[in-house]
């Protein structure tokens, strides 16, 4: 379970905004995503109108959901796959670890998944004497370092080359030097190699679940996706229930945008789609196929005031875009998802009381409803999540008070002179150059600053230009 | 006792918004005056490398060229046409041959020491330089994936303009793996500095040959 209240938040986020390599690893790939993204999406035609369909289509597929799941199944299990339904964490890892007992496997090699982070697999198959090896190179870094993802498709942006390279110089009992990247790389492939050709069974999330044929999409750069769903003999997808697809030409217009929203590319690398085990003349392929639909929560969201958020095609673009973001990082939000879906996701998952702070990590600017391909409006969504915390009384005894209180003073405009007045003279102290310095307590960081009280009002001006004084 | 699924598909109906008509499919904008052209171009810019060439004779001359040029001693080829009837050793002795599917020996194995895998495709995405490679007999996906070159020979009659044209023409039921190809493996994990070939190819390379009059 995964808490953030305000203390945590504002611990984590002033530990990120101190920390300079972190902030200009997040500048640096925030900067790339988000100028990608607006170059591959100026390539295609009529792009708005595809982000139109695209959010018609995980509109009305939401609306329907229950059906095309039961189609989905049917599908699947037509083609030979086995279906199973979690209603939660412990539900689906059970599931995983049952078919991993029964298959007698003791490594299990695992493309990246959102879905398998936010059910803690990794850690009940260690429990159950299964050895989890991530493959996405972003993935296995973190995995190696001990950390949750900081970014949805950048999951090791935080750390630097020479991190990486102390890493991996662990894992193969030699010092490798951190300049040569491409030479890294190298060495995970090799590394890496030797597991999936050893694995037991291979483990991933699914981007899309095409429900016309039950086939489960994956989607990657490396290749990870591919093998883990090539080499060994029993793949396991675990797939979000929302995370449907009608048809194939609808699973087109999600993959049209996918990439290009996320990493700027005109597609990934591989799409891959798996539509049951191996067929019989097929010279290779797993023999079994396992799909677990998790809920954890998604179920009763659909038709709730924030069900808008299953429209979620996971391409990071908010992240990217978001100003909160990019200074206080992914850690800053629990785990695993960070940004502005995550604010908005993780609350709705994990309990709005237990994160009570993470729809107050955003500016309301609006940049992340600007990017999102779904058109999510993510801004709404926060505000909700705000207006239920004050519904629910969940904020302290101290802040109900103060906001009382402003709102008060706002209703009476001549208290809100007389305040103001006050303010210019008890200022004074705390005023440099136009600026607060705010006590430390309000700027534990050191890098917050408030514009002070201007010398005069706007409408003590107004009222003379209004008079001609001026 | 009510089944996990049940509940799932009961609490995912009993709020749900009333539904309306589901959008109809969306069809392709493109339209390219030079299918082959823009795939090739495409196909570069994602690091991937592709040439045109007359006819089917001309791209297995342009085969013979590449494999010299990587020296390649062991070479895995997926049983399908334009393979399929066609003496691989005989033409090129000097080269250890498998056949997926027909040759002797662990296919995996072989694959995961070979140089070159050769493949066809079932189609060819000319607006971002993708070829969808399937599963079925003769079609291994180890082939197109554990080895340090790929090359794939396809018939440009193939071609299509993009996934809302390829999705369009598709046939149902799907094999058991469809992949659509993009370029050389890569990653940007490290500091967002691109390695190329990470756990697939190295190198993608794709000859499409003339096969209309």
């Amino acid at each position: 379970m995964s808490s953030v209240s305000f203390k945590d938040f504002r611990t984590s986020a002033a530990r990120a905004i101190a920390d300079v390599r972190l902030q200009s690893a997040i500048d640096g790939a925030t900067l790339t995503f988000r100028t990608g993204r607006v170059k591959a999406l100026a390539d295609l035609p009529d792009v708005d109108g595809l982000r139109d369909q695209l959010k018609a289509i995980r509109s009305a597929t939401l609306a329907r959901l229950a059906d095309h799941l039961e189609m989905f199944e049917q599908q699947a299990r037509a083609a030979g796959s086995h279906v199973y339904w979690a209603r939660d964490a412990a539900e689906a890892n059970r599931f995983v670890l049952d078919i991993a007992q029964q298959h007698g496997a003791k490594l299990a090699v695992k493309s990246k998944s959102m879905a398998t982070e936010e059910i803690h697999l990794n850690a009940e198959l260690q429990n159950a004497g299964i050895t989890p090896v991530e493959t996405d190179l972003g993935e296995w870094i973190i995995q190696l370092a001990g950390e949750p993802p900081s970014h949805i498709i950048g999951p090791a942006l935080h750390k630097t080359r020479e991190q990486v390279a102390e890493l991996f110089s662990r894992e193969v009992g030699r010092t490798l030097p951190p300049d040569d990247i491409p030479m890294l790389t190298a060495e995970a492939r090799r590394l890496l190699r030797e597991q999936f050709l050893a694995a037991d069974i291979g483990i991933s999330g699914a981007n899309i679940g095409v429900a016309e044929t039950g086939s489960v999409v994956l989607v990657t750069n490396e290749g990870n996706g591919r093998l883990v769903t090539s080499a060994p003999p029993v793949h396991i997808a675990i797939m979000g229930i929302e995370k449907i697809a009608p048809t194939w030409d609808d699973a087109a217009v999600w993959l049209a945008l996918l990439a290009r929203s996320s990493t700027g590319q005109p597609m990934s690398c591989y799409t891959t789609a798996i539509t049951g085990p191996a067929r019989d003349g097929d010279p290779d392929g797993p023999r079994e196929v396992y799909i677990v639909l998790l809920d954890n929560g998604r179920a009763d969201l659909v038709g709730s005031d924030y069900d808008e958020i299953l429209q979620c095609i996971r391409c990071g673009a908010c992240l990217n875009a978001c100003p909160v973001y990019q200074e206080v990082g992914g850690h800053s939000y629990g785990v695993p998802y960070s940004g502005p879906v995550g604010a908005v996701l993780m609350p709705l998952l994990y309990g709005l009381a237990e994160n009570e702070a993470l729809p107050h990590a955003s500016s309301l600017c609006g940049a992340c409803l600007d990017v999102c391909p779904a058109r999510i409006d993510l801004p709404r969504l926060l505000l909700k999540l705000r207006a239920e915390e004050v519904r629910e009384h969940m904020l302290t005894p101290q802040e109900r008070l103060l906001e009382n209180a402003v709102a008060f003073v706002l209703r009476h405009p001549r208290l809100y002179r007389a305040l103001t007045g006050l303010g210019r003279i008890f200022q004074r102290p705390l005023a440099r150059g136009g600026l607060l310095r705010l006590p430390r307590r309000l700027n534990p960081a050191g890098e917050r600053q408030l514009p002070a009280l201007a010398k005069r009002s706007f409408r003590s001006m107004w009222n003379e230009i209004k008079d001609g004084q001026l | 006792m009510i089944t996990a699924r049940d509940d799932i598909l009961k609490r995912s109906k009993q709020r749900a918004r009333a539904a309306g008509d589901h959008p109809p499919a969306w069809r392709s904008r493109r339209q390219f005056d030079d299918l082959s052209r823009r795939f090739v171009d495409s196909l570069a810019a994602v690091h991937g490398e592709a040439c045109v060439v007359p006819s089917l004779e001309a791209a297995f001359a342009r085969l013979g060229d590449l494999l010299a040029e990587i020296g390649a001693g062991r070479v895995v080829v997926n049983d399908e046409p334009p393979f399929s009837g066609v003496d691989m050793a005989a033409r090129w002795p000097d080269i250890e041959w498998h056949v997926a599917g027909r040759s002797a020996g662990d296919l995996r194995a072989f694959c995961a020491a070979a140089d070159v895998g050769l493949s066809s495709a079932d189609a060819a995405l000319a607006e971002t330089g993708t070829l969808v490679v399937t599963s079925g007999p003769g079609r291994s996906r180890l082939v197109t994936l554990l080895v340090s070159v790929h090359i794939a020979l396809v018939p440009v009659s193939r071609l299509t303009a993009d996934l809302f044209t390829w999705t369009a023409g598709r046939s149902t039921p799907p094999p058991a793996m469809i992949t659509l190809i993009s370029g050389p493996s890569k990653t940007a994990d490290i500091e967002q500095v691109m390695a190329i070939g990470v756990h697939g190819p190295k190198r993608f390379i794709v000859i499409l040959y003339g096969d209309e009059d």
